[in-house]
């Protein structure tokens, strides 16, 4: 066979080729991706999505959704710009929490017999899914930042509030209020985490009494459009293919 | 070519199989965390503990180890370390064998961090119920905002039986009996499988037609808008309408089932008691102070003033966590780490008892090879070469009285 002559020969085979393409290449791309994004993830909100004890209704809401639109904002950006594949958000969702549920379950309790209540990581699908719906029926990047980004910030809090719900019931524990959550963090001794680094209900939203967590919610939407241009940005910078003109 | 490769093969698959041989047989456990990494004047002048008594050294799974005792906070804290205004009374241990079931500061429980005042002495208390079977090395650890964690002496307990034994029970305000220990892991599991199942159909559905090459071609010719059709966009209009109804659906039942719920509580504890003056009326004035690298030895020229009403002698030198004991004059009836203890270590010129209102002069030896093996020697090489220790006399009557030492130290390298 020259080098001018096709690797396939009939149609079947072609199919057959490029189906096999696209299972590597999601292969690939899924873990590719899981790697990428579970260390920006670890690296960016790790605590908060580490321990059952720091998911509070104000920091956790703001920060997880503000830190994890950057890469489904940058791989939407490539997939959707070069194969006009809609599923980009939802790809990056998927692997980052199979990515955690392995080094919870592997490391956390397998390692260090931490209980799977208290290290299971953030359910992130339903904001994912939002974010690539409004993409492909707009086929706009800026309505996907203003309504996907802020649909993934929105639906954070009351898609996850199913698993952390009972961990927030009241317990007098001799003598002074805890929750569940706070108890777990308590019991379950984490020596190089003191107390004090437990970064919760901390800043000055005060005005709406109890009812913060949808103003958190709403302000980490806000920060989410903006790190959705960005990373939006990062993602087409790295889908370019540049040629250089040889002198 | 054939029958190199085979050899290269045949020797590599050897190879893995040794290193996966030795590594299974030799897996040694951590035996210990760090403390003797620590700076010496960290562990001398930070937190001194003493009068530690653990409760016992072996347990059975769900039975309790008491780690009962006192600290003092330096008076001549480092400058290099963060003050203690925030701290947290933490336990050194190799993750949840044990749990912390209760911990106590001057009688007050301290699941939050504390403010603690410089030259104050303090009464804790930690509650540890056994989880997982092993020996384990068991510290007492304060962790300083800003400064670290400051850690204790540690001790082996061994605990027995099977994890799987192991029980959390705890009632709750709204009268519900949960198990901590797999408390909601279910719910947990049932909905992250739930969502991880909806987003892989997600994903199957845009897959079923090709992904890459033939996206890739149209994409790059002009034909973009052929890649999602009519139907993509109504599936996509059904799973976002299914999203949002499932995420409501979840909300609700969670509020359901759960209707009273509290936030996460944190904050600092300010208020706690310390206890009262725990030094007595013997006075110690330190007249110079070296430490002997070779023989491994510190030596103090002490002036001692008895202003107590009861004969005394001295008894006990402690640095950081190494106790240095004179056993004619007094021996360690706790359960203190051997590795810390120094029970012949102690010597002085005269150790003869001082009487009420008597002053004397005499030069105490701390000698023990615990200084090198614990790393304290490496006081020499501190930014602030000071030593910080608690020395302890034993009173005719029985009381026991003592007092802070914080001053230079010089080095003797011949």
């Amino acid at each position: 066979m020259s080098s001018t002559q096709s690797a396939v020969r009939s149609h079947a085979e072609a199919v057959q080729v490029s189906r096999t393409i696209d299972y590597l290449g999601l292969f690939i791309l899924f873990f590719v991706i899981l790697g990428g994004f579970h260390v920006h993830a670890m690296l960016t909100m790790g605590d908060w999505d580490f321990w059952s004890d720091w998911k509070d209704r104000r920091l956790w809401v703001t920060v997880t959704p503000i830190m994890l639109v950057t890469f489904p904002a940058a791989v939407q950006a490539i997939v959707w710009e070069h194969f006009r594949i809609g599923f980009g958000a939802t790809l990056c969702c998927i692997a980052l929490v199979l990515g955690e549920w392995i080094n919870r379950y592997f490391n956390f309790w397998g390692w260090t017999y931490f209980p799977i209540n208290i290290v299971f990581p953030a359910i992130l699908t339903p904001g994912a899914i939002l974010l690539d719906g409004v993409l492909i029926l707009t086929n706009s990047y800026l309505a996907t930042a203003v309504f996907g980004a802020t649909a993934f910030a929105l639906v954070f809090y009351p898609c996850n509030w199913v698993i952390i719900a009972g961990l927030h019931m009241p317990v007098e524990y001799h003598g002074i209020l805890m929750s569940i959550a706070d108890i777990s963090g308590y019991h379950y001794v984490r020596t190089g985490t003191p107390e004090y680094i437990r970064m919760i209900e901390k800043g000055t939203l005060r005005t709406f009494g109890k009812d913060v967590a949808p103003v958190s919610a709403f302000f980490s939407a806000f920060v989410c459009i903006l790190i959705y241009f960005i990373w939006h940005f990062i993602g087409r910078w790295y889908g370019t293919t540049k040629f250089l003109q040889q002198t | 070519m054939k029958t190199i490769k085979d050899r290269v093969a045949k020797m590599s698959f050897l190879g893995l199989l040794l290193a996966l041989v030795t590594t299974s047989f030799y897996a040694p456990s951590a035996m210990a965390h760090g403390e003797k990494s620590q700076a010496a004047f960290m562990r001398m002048r930070t937190i001194i503990w003493y009068d530690l008594d653990w409760s016992t050294d072996s347990v059975a799974v769900n039975e309790q180890v008491n780690i009962d005792g006192k600290f003092h906070v330096f008076a001549g804290w480092p400058e290099t370390v963060a003050l203690p205004d925030i701290a947290f009374l933490n336990i050194g241990i190799p993750g949840p064998v044990f749990i912390r079931s209760e911990s106590y500061i001057g009688g007050r429980i301290v699941p939050r961090s504390v403010s603690l005042k410089l030259g104050s002495d303090y009464e804790f208390s930690v509650v540890l119920t056994a989880r997982r079977p092993g020996d384990w090395h068991v510290h007492t650890m304060m962790n300083v905002k800003g400064g670290g964690p400051v850690i204790g002496p540690g001790k082996w307990v061994n605990v027995t039986g099977s994890m799987s034994q192991f029980k959390n029970p705890i009632t709750t305000l709204t009268g519900k009996t949960v198990d901590i220990e797999t408390f909601n892991e279910g719910t947990i599991w049932a909905w992250h499988g739930l969502w991880f199942a909806v987003g892989l159909a997600w994903m199957a559905y845009f897959c079923k037609s090709p992904v890459f090459l033939p996206r890739w071609i149209m994409a790059h010719s002009g034909r973009r808008a052929e890649l999602i059709t009519d139907t993509d966009k109504k599936v996509t209009m059904a799973f976002m309408a299914g999203t949002v109804v499932l995420v409501m659906f979840s909300y609700g039942s969670a509020n359901s089932a759960y209707p009273i719920t509290i936030p996460l509580q944190g904050g600092v504890l300010r208020d706690i008691p310390a206890l009262p003056d725990q030094r007595g009326n013997v006075h110690v004035k330190v007249n110079g102070a070296t430490y002997r690298v070779p023989g491994r030895a510190m030596s103090m020229d002490l002036t001692i003033h008895n202003g107590s009403d009861t004969a005394v002698q001295l008894c006990e030198f402690q640095a950081g966590a190494i106790r240095f004991l004179d056993s004619a004059v007094c021996e360690d009836e706790t359960l203190y780490p051997e590795n810390v203890l120094a029970p012949d270590g102690l010597s002085s010129s005269d150790n003869s008892a001082i009487a009420p209102d008597e002053t004397k002069t005499i030069t105490v030896t701390a000698q023990d090879a615990s200084w090198e093996i614990e790393r304290m020697s490496d006081i020499i090489y501190d930014p602030d070469s000071r030593f910080g220790a608690i020395i302890w006399f034993n009173g005719e009557d029985g009381s026991r009285q003592s007092a802070i030492l914080n001053e230079p130290l010089i080095p003797v390298f011949m």
